[in-house]
């Protein structure tokens, strides 16, 4: 069993290392806690892999909008 | 339906002739030259600035003129926010009224600290005399001043001028221009009827025998600032349609003129400052244009009444549901449209009522935010407005733009986008939560169409610092009073750090002089492409929610169904 | 200008193209390697770097999903979702494609001038002089700044540098286009720089290196043109910055529309959702503004200037003040002796022998055209010319002359210093002397003054040609806002009479080096951008004071150094072609922005109305679009085939017209603006009534 503190640096070390893998990695364990709110909300009008999708879609949505924020604050790195 | 147009004519002539006058007098007020009123506030200022220890005489810079802001208003929400909980235990408190729930007292708070004035409550049945006088009465004057030192602050910089000390703004804004006008403001009110009193509700009997219990209290001295400092908090629920707020056709036009004259005049108070007249009054025209265009929607909308209305009585009728009588269409009309575009939002009518073109009309002016704008804030976000579109259409003339000579670069597209995007993202995001969660959350009195109004409506008025609502609406909801605060505080003090940094960048820029491959920003060409810039950025970002809401509703109601 | 019946030139295009430096550039292969790239340029490490365009990219990726299975996020209505969703993903995927191809395009052209260019740069052995002297040939590439090579005739000058010694002469037609060869001798201010890869064609030279290898002038033009160190203008980033607010702006707005949809019972699958966004975000503009800012470099190096960064060429547009040299920019380099005015009661002989006299040693053009004048005359040297000893002129004494064998010391040179020589010699001043001298500076010429120790013997009449156009030229800039200011060595009145026919806005005259440094700080103090051209040694202070400094190729070392540009053709009113280009890149990048955001407005009434249909926004369907498929195909059709339909646009620039600023604000409104607002309206409508009509949904 790791601690704590270790698991982070790992994560951050990771996250340097394989950006985008480890991008989808942490928005999958994400959507563990958001998809099943989702499947909650619509009340069982939708399929549990729909509710699923569409809590991917939210946090890429909500990534492109961090990303455009990074653009418009530091312009210069891209 | 002419007579009615004569009304809307006579009282905005009387804001056009007052414009240059106060214009003129704010700027002398801010640029320190002498004014009729220095024999009497000079000696109070004196005094005011020894007890407080301000160092009057040193100017500040963006962050600490910022710093100032953000903490003088953190102060004055923790001292009201107390006193809000507590006035149960302290005096004045005639009618015996509890402490509101906590989240009503934290919106409220920070609803009157904004400049908003939202009101998830009825005045009378909620707060104590001590809340509304000693605590929101006091708010009123000093958010308004706020909202007046930042605008001063911001052309002051735009204008290659240092931005001025806060404090100072803050103090000057409250004795030479609110406090004055407020004190003439009141004793007219109070001797066309309004009532000014700490004494208890009256009771009656009534004709047919019953006991009536008749609020009344501090009002008329209440009852200026609201509409003078665009903070817009009824001492009623009802707010200005109540008669003693507003008792008749003249308080009313009284009224009118104080919410509108102030956002007018700073216009013009720019000119001086820039000393350029000539663009201060296009860009008078060029939102009169706006103004009246909306208002002209929305006073044809009430006239031609309800459709559905109009089949049952057999001909044409003004729509008259949620009107006061003795104002009728047309003074509801433009008093609706003025209370939102000045962001005051008292009203004198209730705004849940109105035609779809007023409801239109009413969330444009809470989008835009410049259609005379709010006390001081409405006036820099103009400029804002007139540097994007230096920078779209500068561009065009094959220079780097340029505006009042400095150019605009990286750092000021930032500030400026800064400003462009808080507005929808405070108003959008938080409605389509609400709406997604109808049932929950929403509280929605009227489904379908004009539902989504509501909702957006009050977070747009919110954001806005606005504060007037379609009052169907069940507002008073834990989810309500913190998401509302959410936009309130956002929608207030976000712009506020961005306009402030953006006018001490500007302020620190070296001046190019103009030639004539310098794009002249005073020209009816550039005026006018400045307002186009305006109405499409505006209607890009909104014209989805205005499509749904209001605009969708229009066509509903013109079907027949 | 009587005598120029030239047209005025408007744009850089025009009567220059002949000029033009077109170094063989191989342009066949550009079309067939810009698609290639564009479909490489599709990897999302590339694509993340254009913001507008990501988000683009997202979407293909989404509806490509949805189009594999449509039924991705819950169920949906419509019938043929899948060849709907599908056609959705080819189209936004070919907006992809279409604006990397602009981009490659205007990088394939780069490139294949690059190519060219680094075709005349091989591997070339060199031969370095060690410090004891002995010759090592080593590969040009090893060579250091600082090294010193010998090259000899037939050699390729292995890199640029400075000459030492010797003199030859050198073809540069490698990298300016000018066959006749050059002549390089050490110290003179403009012949001593050589460039690497040029050509030494007779003689030999002994070189100090000046550049490292990779840092030469061929290497910057070649990184240049590739667009490899190309880091974005202020303006382009602020112009990112607006792009990167609209495009967040307008995902917040399409986020936050399904809440709202489905309250009201008209739920919008995602699809379309995506298509409404793309149709939204300013994707034309996103898509070509890195190509519109290739292109203007590309332009530039068109022109034969190489610019040390595109910052440079930018801040071309936004120059207030032009001070130019007058001589070679406003008048025809040389002067020539035009008449011999004889003064204190000498005769005509006299002066002309006096004058000979003073100009055997003088080398440069105007003392050769005083001895072809005097000799004319029939004057002869009549002293023994080994024993002579020549003055040479120096910017401080202000004239030359020779000191004969018999002591006599014969001077020629402005007419205030030769007064002060006189007086120091003892000498008289002539009453007539201030006549001529008026008499030449009233005729727009130079007089120079000769002298024999302390006796004023006449005035030499130096005549100056102005350059046939130019007065039309400095009237388009100072319609453009930007004032000229000529600086020249002349007296007063002199200059003001040039100043007058050429039509600039200023002069300095009897102008010192430093007058030119003080000149600049002056103007810049006042907030103006400054450009200079500049040449000589004594140039350098004033090209590195000004925003922008174009150095002549023909300058020394040191000017190149202090400038952000160098004109490899050498010719100082290219200036005026570089403000052109500069503020054609803002306006190209003004203009389509603004014709970008214009456009959404007929996208939402193409698209809204439609999906909207069951809360009865139909009515708003102003275009009569057929279908909700038709009317959403056909705005991102039209959003995707507008960017190649403004490719040539964006590589071509916008035309530039020197008009006022209102002026061009007003013609570009109407164009771009009002057009923006007007085109996409009759465009969709007719794809809409073209796929209805093929049956495509």
């Amino acid at each position: 069993m790791m601690n704590l503190p270790a698991l982070i640096e790992l994560a951050h070390i990771q996250l340097r290392r394989r950006p985008w893998s480890s991008l989808i990695f942490l928005g999958m364990c994400l959507n563990l806690i958001i998809a099943p709110a989702v499947y909650g909300a619509a009340g069982g009008e939708i399929e549990r892999s729909s509710a699923w999708a569409i809590g991917l879609l939210g946090l890429l949505t909500f990534g492109l909008s961090i990303y455009l924020f990074v653009v418009i604050f530091q312009p210069e790195r891209f | 339906m002419w007579q009615g147009f004569l009304q809307i004519a006579l009282t905005l002539i009387i804001v056009i002739i007052i414009t240059p006058f106060l214009g003129s007098y704010i700027a002398r007020v801010f640029l320190g030259k002498k004014t009729f009123l220095d024999p009497i506030i000079t000696p109070a200022e004196q005094f005011i600035y020894n007890l407080s220890g301000i160092r009057h005489k040193e100017d500040m810079t963006g962050w600490q003129y910022t710093r100032a802001i953000l903490y003088s208003n953190l102060f004055m929400g923790i001292f009201v926010y107390l006193i809000l909980m507590l006035q149960g235990v302290l005096p004045l408190n005639i009618t015996n009224l509890s402490a509101p729930s906590w989240d009503l007292a934290l919106h409220t708070t920070i609803s009157f600290l904004t400049n908003t004035d939202q009101q998830h409550y009825s005045g009378e049945t909620t707060l104590s005399y001590l809340s509304q006088t000693v605590c929101l009465g006091f708010l009123m004057f000093t958010s308004a001043a706020t909202g007046l030192a930042v605008g001063i602050a911001f052309i002051r910089g735009l204008t290659g001028r240092t931005l001025g000390n806060f404090f100072v703004d803050l103090i000057k804004s409250i004795t030479r221009i609110l406090l004055p006008i407020s004190l003439v403001g009141a004793l007219l009110l109070l001797i066309l009827g309004v009532p000014d009193t700490l004494a208890g509700p009256a009771t009656t009997t009534t004709l047919e025998g019953n006991i009536q219990v008749i609020a009344r209290g501090p009002v008329a001295s209440f009852e200026f600032i609201k509409q003078l400092g665009e903070n817009g908090g009824g001492f009623f629920g009802i707010n200005s349609a109540h008669p003693f707020e507003n008792p008749n056709p003249l308080t009313n036009l009284i009224e009118t003129i104080a919410m509108i004259s102030i956002p007018a005049a700073l216009i013009y108070t720019y000119g001086i400052f820039a000393n350029n007249t000539k663009q201060a009054w296009l860009l008078f025209w060029m939102v009169f244009a706006i103004f009246i265009l909306l208002v002209g929607i929305s006073a044809i909308g009430e006239y031609q009444g309800n459709p559905l209305v109009n089949t049952l009585l057999g001909g044409q009728q003004p729509n008259l549901e949620g009107k006061e009588v003795r104002f009728g269409w047309v003074e509801t009309a433009l008093w609706a449209i003025v209370t939102t575009g000045t962001m005051c939002g008292a009203v004198n009518g209730m705004h849940d009522s109105l035609m779809p073109p007023g409801g239109f009309s009413t969330l444009f002016n809470l989008f835009l935010q410049i259609i005379w704008g709010g006390q001081g804030t409405g006036t820099a976000y103009l400029f804002v407005f007139l540097i994007l579109s230096v920078f779209v259409t500068g561009l065009m003339v094959g220079r780097t733009p340029e505006f009042l000579g400095r150019k605009i670069e990286k750092r000021e597209i930032v500030l400026a986008s800064v400003i462009l995007l808080i507005h929808p993202i405070l108003v959008l995001i938080p409605s389509a939560i609400t709406l997604a969660f109808p049932d929950a959350l929403a509280g929605i009195s009227n489904p379908g169409f004009h539902g989504i109004s509501q909702v957006v409506y009050e977070y747009a008025s919110a954001t806005a610092n606005n504060g007037s609502g379609f009052e169907g609406l069940g507002d008073n909801t834990l989810w309500w009073n913190l998401s509302a605060s959410v936009s309130l505080l956002g929608g207030r003090y976000i712009p506020i750090i961005a306009l402030l940094l953006l006018a001490d960048n500007m302020k620190n820029k070296q001046p190019v002089p103009e030639t004539t491959g310098t794009l002249r920003t005073d020209t009816v060409l550039f005026t006018s492409v400045t307002a186009g810039v305006i109405l499409i950025l505006g209607v890009l970002t909104f014209f989805p929610i205005l499509a749904l809401g209001p605009i969708a509703e229009g066509f509903q109601l013109a079907k027949g169904i | 200008m009587s005598n120029s019946t030239s047209k005025p030139r408007r744009t850089p295009q025009g009567r220059r193209d002949s000029r033009r430096h077109t170094p063989k550039v191989d342009t066949k292969g550009i079309y067939q390697r810009a698609i290639r790239d564009s479909f490489v340029k599709l990897d999302p490490r590339v694509q993340v770097r254009n913001p507008v365009m990501f988000v683009v990219w997202i979407g293909t990726i989404i509806t490509a999903l949805l189009t594999i299975n449509p039924y991705l996020f819950g169920n949906v209505p419509g019938e043929n979702l899948r060849f709907f969703n599908g056609l959705i993903t080819v189209i936004l995927f070919f907006t992809l494609v279409f604006a990397n191809f602009a981009e490659a395009v205007a990088e394939g052209r780069g490139k294949a001038q690059a190519d060219a260019l680094r075709s005349t740069k091989s591997d070339t052995i060199a031969k370095k002089l060690s410090p004891d002297g002995k010759i090592q040939e080593v590969s040009s590439t090893t060579l250091r700044r600082g090294d010193i090579v010998k090259v000899i005739a037939g050699d390729i000058i292995p890199a640029d540098g400075e000459v030492i010694s010797g003199v030859a002469s050198v073809d540069e037609s490698a990298i300016t286009g000018e066959s006749a060869p050059v002549l390089k001798e050490p110290g003179s201010d403009i012949a001593s720089s050589v460039t690497g890869g040029t050509k030494i064609i007779s003689d030999e030279l002994t070189i100090r290196v000046t550049a490292d290898p990779g840092k030469g002038f061929i290497d910057r033009m070649i990184a240049l043109v590739e667009g490899a160190e190309r880091s974005k203008t202020p303006n382009e980033i602020a112009l990112t910055v607006l792009l990167a607010v609209l495009t967040q702006v307008f995902l917040i707005v399409v986020a936050t529309l399904p809440p709202v949809a489905n309250y009201v019972k008209n739920p919008v699958s995602v699809a379309i959702l995506i298509a409404l966004l793309v149709a939204l975000i300013p994707t034309t503009i996103g898509g070509l503004l890195s190509a519109i800012g290739i292109a203007g470099m590309d332009r530039v190096a068109q022109f034969n200037v190489v610019a040390t960064s595109g910052r440079a060429v930018e801040a071309c547009g936004d120059v207030n003040t032009l001070v130019l040299d007058k001589t070679g920019t406003i008048t025809l380099g040389n002067r020539l002796a035009e008449e011999f005015i004889p003064v204190n009661g000498h005769s005509l002989e006299d002066v002309a022998g006096v004058a000979l006299a003073a100009s055997v040693f003088d080398e440069t053009p105007e003392g050769k055209s005083i001895v072809r004048l005097a000799e004319r005359l029939g004057a002869e040297v009549d002293f023994d010319r080994t024993q002579a000893e020549g003055i040479e002129f120096s910017a401080k004494t202000r004239m030359s002359g020779t000191d004969l064998p018999d002591g006599r010391e014969i001077r020629k040179g402005a007419v205030d210093a030769i007064k002060g020589f006189v007086r120091s010699r003892g000498g008289k001043l002539a009453a007539d002397l201030d006549q001529a001298y008026e008499r030449v500076s009233r005729l727009g010429g130079t007089p120079l003054a000769v002298c024999q120790n302390g006796d004023i013997y006449g005035v030499i009449y130096l005549k100056d040609i102005i350059k046939p156009g130019i007065r039309e030229r400095f009237e388009q800039l100072r319609r453009m806002g930007v004032r000229t200011v000529m600086l020249t060595g002349d007296n007063r009145i002199t200059a003001s009479v040039i100043a007058q026919e050429a039509g600039v806005d200023d002069f300095i005259a009897e102008a010192t080096p430093e007058d030119k440094i003080a000149v600049i700080q002056r103007e810049q103090a006042e907030g103006k951008l400054v450009a200079m051209t500049g040449d000589g040694t004594n140039d350098a202070p004033a090209l590195a004071q000004a925003n922008v400094g174009l150095a002549m190729n023909s300058g020394t070392q040191a000017a190149k150094e202090a400038a952000n540009m160098v004109d490899l053709d050498s010719d100082p009113t290219k200036l005026i072609d570089l403000v052109t280009i500069g503020k054609q890149l803002l306006i190209t990048r003004g203009a389509l922005t603004t014709f970008s955001v214009a456009n959404d407005i007929a996208k939402y009434f193409a698209i809204l109305p439609v999906i909207f249909a069951a809360a009865g926004l139909q009515t708003l369907n102003v275009m009569g679009l057929v279908s909700t498929q038709s009317a959403v195909l056909s705005a991102l059709i039209y959003n995707a085939l507008i960017i190649p339909a403004l490719i040539p646009l964006a590589l071509r620039g916008v035309k530039f017209r020197p008009l006022t600023a209102n002026q061009l604000l007003q013609r570009n409104i109407l164009l771009y603006g009002l057009g923006g607002v007007v085109a996409p309206f009759i465009a969709i409508k007719v794809i809409d009534v073209l796929i209805s009509a093929v049956g495509l949904v």
